[in-house]
């Protein structure tokens, strides 16, 4: 296994093996249990129809799994440096890019696992209707580059901030700001600034897709200007990430 | 030379926090970096091992430059960081084989087994460092710090939180590390009992600037300290004559207190009173050694 790899796993570990990693993950679990449960209670009294239950599912699947990533992405750089483990890291004659695919690597292990723990979610919302398939595929598709670059934004904060609850913060009060649709109500999001938001703000543009995949029952591959405003926002996570990482001092 | 800084200058957020410090560390030797704190020692630590941008000096390890050739520098090198943290959830042996292998080192399971116990570190099967004692968290430290077999080793506190024998312990693996392997050490305390035993050469740092710098015994002279000693003498003296550069200031049962002046070395003195008929069974330094240069040095820097 190459350095980056041994790191990913080191980053996994640290997620499934840490009191403080499982206690997130509970913590993650016990949210999707209590959404799944208003999500059927509502399916079973007619108030949604199954697609929109699935659309429901996966967006907050989606935000969960960015607020881990936020998390998970400050632990990793600004945690480490005040627990006082990332020093000994970089101190190996391993280079800060391999260090840091290492941590990227933790990252997509961090979503992974959230997204496994999520699947039964989405099956026990979504299993008597058609939309389950096209549900879980479009969150994997636009919710992994939408919750990993939140996460390589928390890192890329957590390398320039001090401490890591002032990066925590800062990481949460951006991702607080583009899940805004989802608290805005429609004619805000209709404004000429609410659609100018919408059309660069990752978090609209994969529940945008979503919407036309899952309710509208558009094709996935139709999808791909939001699939790309999703990538673009990976990529300038992954530059600021990197940026922030080559600056880390100790 | 294994560590060459010179005229090192750094500034933290647009504040100075190092002037000038110089200091140079040979093959097989334990330097002794010293200073009150704030002084500026975890800050030349941090960058002699190339982790901060200098404003201006020069840090040389190995001949190499740890700020533009990071990996072959950190390959051959052991760091002890003042801050040392470790992940609480691994066991010793998995954390010390995690290390290893970033150093792109396989070491068996006995062999990690067999480092943690050269430290003194043999924790139950299974056990998570997160139930380590102080010392036991001192000592992982340092087996990784140890893991590549490292040309030079700068440790920070390395005997932090360890018991009398526990450094004893250290001590001698230090000590066997020069004497035996030609590991250079850097060793920054605030234990002058560890600079005594351990050190030949030290350097004081005091606001950001290197204040003193060479062997203990040339520095002590060269501040012109007399150094007093207590002999315990089994006996009366036959003769009570004394070099002239020994000074005897009191005599109390079986033990006398004596002065030397600087240009004696304290060995010779003993070899010279030995000779003159003196039955000496125990010598103990009273004043003079490292502790008194170092409060004069930085006592004078703070006025």
């Amino acid at each position: 296994m190459n350095v980056a790899g041994l790191i990913a796993r080191k980053e996994g570990g640290d997620l499934l093996l840490s009191p403080r990693g499982l206690a997130w993950l509970l913590t993650m679990a016990v949210v999707l249990s209590v959404f799944g449960l208003l999500l059927v209670g509502n399916t079973e009294l007619s108030l949604l129809d199954n697609a929109q239950v699935v659309y429901d599912m996966g967006g907050i699947v989606t935000a969960l799994g960015a607020l881990l990533a936020v998390v998970v992405g400050t632990d990793a750089v600004a945690g480490e440096r005040e627990r006082g483990t990332l020093v000994s890291l970089l101190l190996t004659p391993v280079s800060r890019m391999g260090i840091l695919l290492g941590k990227l690597g933790g990252q997509a292990i961090a979503w992974g696992v959230m997204y496994a723990i999520a699947l039964p979610y989405f099956w026990a919302v979504g299993s008597t209707g058609q939309n389950l398939a096209d549900g879980a595929v479009s969150v994997a598709l636009l919710g992994t580059p939408v919750v990993l670059g939140f996460g390589f934004l928390a890192m890329g904060l957590g390398a320039r901030f001090d401490s890591a609850r002032s990066s925590l913060l800062t990481g949460l009060i951006v991702l607080l700001l583009s899940a805004s649709p989802l608290l805005l109500g429609p004619s805000l999001q209709q404004s000429a600034i609410g659609r100018a938001f919408d059309t660069v703000n990752p978090i609209s543009n994969a529940l945008n897709a979503y919407d036309a995949v899952i309710i509208d029952s558009q094709t996935i591959v139709a999808q791909f200007p939001h699939f790309a405003v999703t990538l673009v926002w990976l990529a300038v996570a992954l530059w600021f990430a990197a940026r922030g990482f080559n600056r880390v001092s100790r | 030379m294994i560590l060459e800084i010179s005229h090192l200058k750094i500034s933290l957020g647009g504040v100075s926090i190092l002037h000038d410090v110089s200091l140079s560390l040979g093959e097989g030797e334990i330097y002794g970096l010293l200073g009150p704190n704030g002084a500026g020692k975890s800050t030349t630590i941090a960058a002699a091992i190339g982790l901060l941008r200098r404003d201006r000096g020069q840090v040389r390890i190995m001949g190499k430059d740890p700020r533009t050739e990071p990996k072959l520098v950190h390959a051959k090198l052991g760091v002890l960081p003042e801050r040392n943290g470790f992940y609480d959830w691994m066991t010793a042996v998995d954390y010390l084989g995690f290390f290893a292998a970033l150093y792109g080192l396989r070491p068996s399971q006995a062999d990690l087994r067999d480092r943690l116990a050269c430290l003194g570190l043999e924790p139950r099967p299974g056990q998570r460092i997160g139930t380590f004692s102080r010392g036991m968290r001192q000592r992982l430290g340092l087996a990784r710090a140890l893991i590549s077999d490292p040309a030079l080793l700068i440790l920070d506190e390395p005997t932090n939180g360890l018991d009398p024998r526990g450094r004893h312990e250290i001590h001698d693996i230090l000590i066997g590390l020069c004497t035996n392997h030609g590991v250079g050490i850097l060793l920054c305390t605030h234990l002058l009992d560890d600079v005594d035993r351990l050190c030949k050469r030290i350097g004081i740092i005091v606001e950001g600037r290197t204040v003193a710098e060479g062997t203990i015994a040339d520095l002590v002279r060269s501040h012109d300290h007399l150094a007093r000693f207590r002999l315990h003498l089994n006996g009366n003296i036959s003769k009570p004559d004394v070099p002239p550069e020994v000074t005897v200031i009191a005599r109390n049962g079986n033990w006398c207190t004596v002065d030397l002046s600087p240009e004696i070395d304290p060995e010779t003195a003993w070899r010279e009173l030995l000779f003159m008929g003196w039955p000496i069974t125990e010598v103990r330094r009273e004043s003079g050694g490292v502790e008194d240069l170092y409060l004069s040095l930085t006592d004078r820097r703070a006025a």
